[in-house]
């Protein structure tokens, strides 16, 4: 039943790309996540004056290991390796959020879910073909953004000061593990409540409330209160990731027609 | 094997709506069963459970002996269903979506595009092909349905109200092309209807459904045995023996189209015969006795006189 399968994620993927809608969504929160705010925050840095007293106050916070470099080039480093990966956060839930909302209760909005109930694959098979496709969209989201970010960063980077940009080990933490498992979780959270939703907005609207426990991070980060260890981002990776694999499973066990369906 | 089993089928929904009430039913393969019954009859709530999309309450079914409720995608392998909610894509053409729904199925895009070309011309959709779905009238989405129900070559086809919303031209059509795949490829089909006329033009036996509660089933021959014994014979002559004429007329179909013309002597009876040898004999003694027959015609009840019948009798009780 591959084809079937296949032929689910491709049908989901060319729906969502043709709508312009949703589409202008996905790619603006990217573009200015990971280009037009680090953009301008590697102007700032290399234009602003050195001796800002807040910023030396706020370089003070920073652990010592850390306070050895020239004023720029910790900026940098901060933005790149502890704000920018966060940023990997919020792209993922949006994108899976966005299509997971789509396509499970978009097809329940149409009324085509129940032709698709009438095909010979079992609900679970179903299930995995729609949060496979959910998954691998927001995937490749995050990847075509971080790849721009860093073409586009690192350009800028070398023009203005001539060092190559190298992003740090965190990265493959963010990209390998985190993204995926919070995009896991927007997934199977939306599609748990597609149950009940009767419009693709109402899931959306419940799949922003995922973000808010990001941006609380992100202001951390700002703030210098928790500045991420590369070991407290891999334990909260491992985390999450495990935390993913058990909602799915869950999820999993309750999904049926007769639920999806509702009493007609 | 049956097509369909049904033991004392049972549907009750969370709310307490008792939709299907102790339903037994057998279908043989190659049938063509007309389920009738008013809206809200509980046609669509069988066929859904037929299909696994809903548990049954009690009782058990099973459809060419797979089990719906264990396991309902060996059940859709072999059944193509068409429901008024189960819609297609509006983005996709109707080409697009049979082809979707034929990758579905297994089916490789060549065969597909094959059968589905095919399917189209038969429903008169080969000029809408490469149109949007958003683009299509009702009609023609309900002949899409049903295209997109037979894109694996089902055993089996259930067809909810597949006429309603169609023109009379359409709709015979869809008709005739039902009873070809029935007589040709010696499908199955469970035609779900209020249609009466329409399904009395192709069903092979039927069953009447009010209030979740099966009335009755059989072919058609059976189903008039079972509310009237004989047929309406209408004559229209004249010089009828006086003995002749007052036995008809006590046997007058009471309410409908009584003895009307008295012309120049001629009358028209309408009265109910036993059966069909009695019309010769009283042709004869008309003729014999000097008189002219004009017309002669005799009527048995339709599926509709039949189901009004029925569903007054129920009401009654």
């Amino acid at each position: 039943m591959n084809r079937a399968i296949s032929a689910i994620v491709k049908k989901d993927m060319w729906e969502i790309t043709a709508n312009r809608q949703l589409l202008l969504m996905i790619v603006i929160v990217p573009l200015v996540l990971t280009l037009v705010v680090p953009s301008i925050f590697l102007l700032s840095a290399h234009f602003a004056p050195q001796e800002m007293e807040e910023l030396q106050e706020l370089m003070g916070m920073l652990p010592e290991e850390m306070q050895n470099v020239e004023t720029e080039e910790l900026m940098v480093r901060l933005l790149m390796n502890h704000i920018l990966p966060l940023f990997f956060l919020i792209i993922p839930i949006m994108a899976a959020s966005v299509m997971a909302a789509s396509s499970f209760v978009g097809e329940k909005e149409q009324s085509t879910l129940e032709t698709l109930l009438y095909s010979p694959l079992t609900v679970r098979q179903l299930f995995h073909a729609k949060v496979l496709a959910s998954f691998l969209f927001s995937m490749l989201v995050s990847g075509i953004a971080f790849l721009g970010m860093i073409l586009v960063l690192g350009v800028e980077m070398y023009a203005l000061t001539g060092v190559m940009l190298i992003p740090g080990i965190s990265w493959i933490l963010v990209l390998a593990l985190l993204s995926p498992a919070v995009s896991l979780i927007a997934i199977t959270l939306i599609v748990r409540g597609s149950a009940k939703a009767q419009s693709v907005m109402e899931a959306q609207q419940k799949a922003a409330f995922l973000i808010l426990p990001v941006v609380f991070l992100i202001a951390g980060q700002f703030l210098g209160v928790m500045l991420l260890s590369v070991w407290i981002l891999a334990g909260l990776s491992a985390v999450l990731a495990v935390l993913a694999w058990v909602l799915l499973r869950t999820s999993l066990a309750k999904f049926s027609g007769e639920m999806l369906l509702g009493n007609r | 094997m049956y097509a369909v089993e049904m033991n004392h089928l049972s549907k009750i929904y969370t709310g307490g709506k008792t939709a299907v009430a102790d339903m037994s039913l057998m279908l043989e393969q190659g049938e063509v069963f007309g389920f009738l019954g008013p809206n809200g009859a509980g046609k669509t709530t069988t066929v859904k459970v037929l299909n696994g999309m809903l548990q049954s309450s009690e009782g058990k079914c099973m459809v060419f002996g797979e089990d719906p409720a264990r396991e309902p995608e060996k059940v859709h392998a072999v059944s193509g269903v068409m429901t008024e909610h189960a819609q297609m894509y509006n983005h996709l053409t109707g080409l697009q979506n049979l082809i979707f729904y034929g990758a579905m199925f297994g089916i490789g895009e060549e065969e597909s595009r094959k059968r589905a070309r095919e399917l189209l011309k038969q429903l008169e959709l080969a000029d809408a092909a490469g149109q949007k779905l958003s683009a299509y009238s009702t009609g023609m989405r309900q002949r899409l349905s049903i295209a997109r129900a037979l894109m694996h070559r089902p055993k089996i086809l259930f067809l909810d109200e597949p006429t309603s919303g169609l023109d009379p031209e359409s709709a015979y059509n869809v008709n005739q092309m039902i009873l070809a795949l029935a007589k040709e490829q010696g499908m199955t089909v469970f035609l779900c209807t209020h249609q009466l006329r329409y399904a009395q033009e192709i069903c092979t036996r039927y069953g009447l459904i009010d209030e979740g509660k099966l009335l009755t089933v059989g072919t058609l021959e059976e189903l008039r045995d079972g509310v009237s014994s004989g047929m309406s014979v209408q004559i229209r002559a004249d010089r009828v023996p006086d003995a002749l004429e007052d036995a008809l007329r006590k046997r007058a179909v009471s309410d409908r189209c009584r003895n009307t013309e008295q012309t120049a002597g001629i009358r028209e009876f309408t009265f109910e015969a036993a059966s069909e040898e009695e019309i010769p004999h009283i042709v004869s003694q008309i003729v014999e006795s000097g008189g002219k027959v004009y017309h002669v015609s005799a009527s048995r009840p339709s599926l509709e006189d039949i189901y009004f019948a029925l569903t007054a009798e129920r009401r009654q009780q």
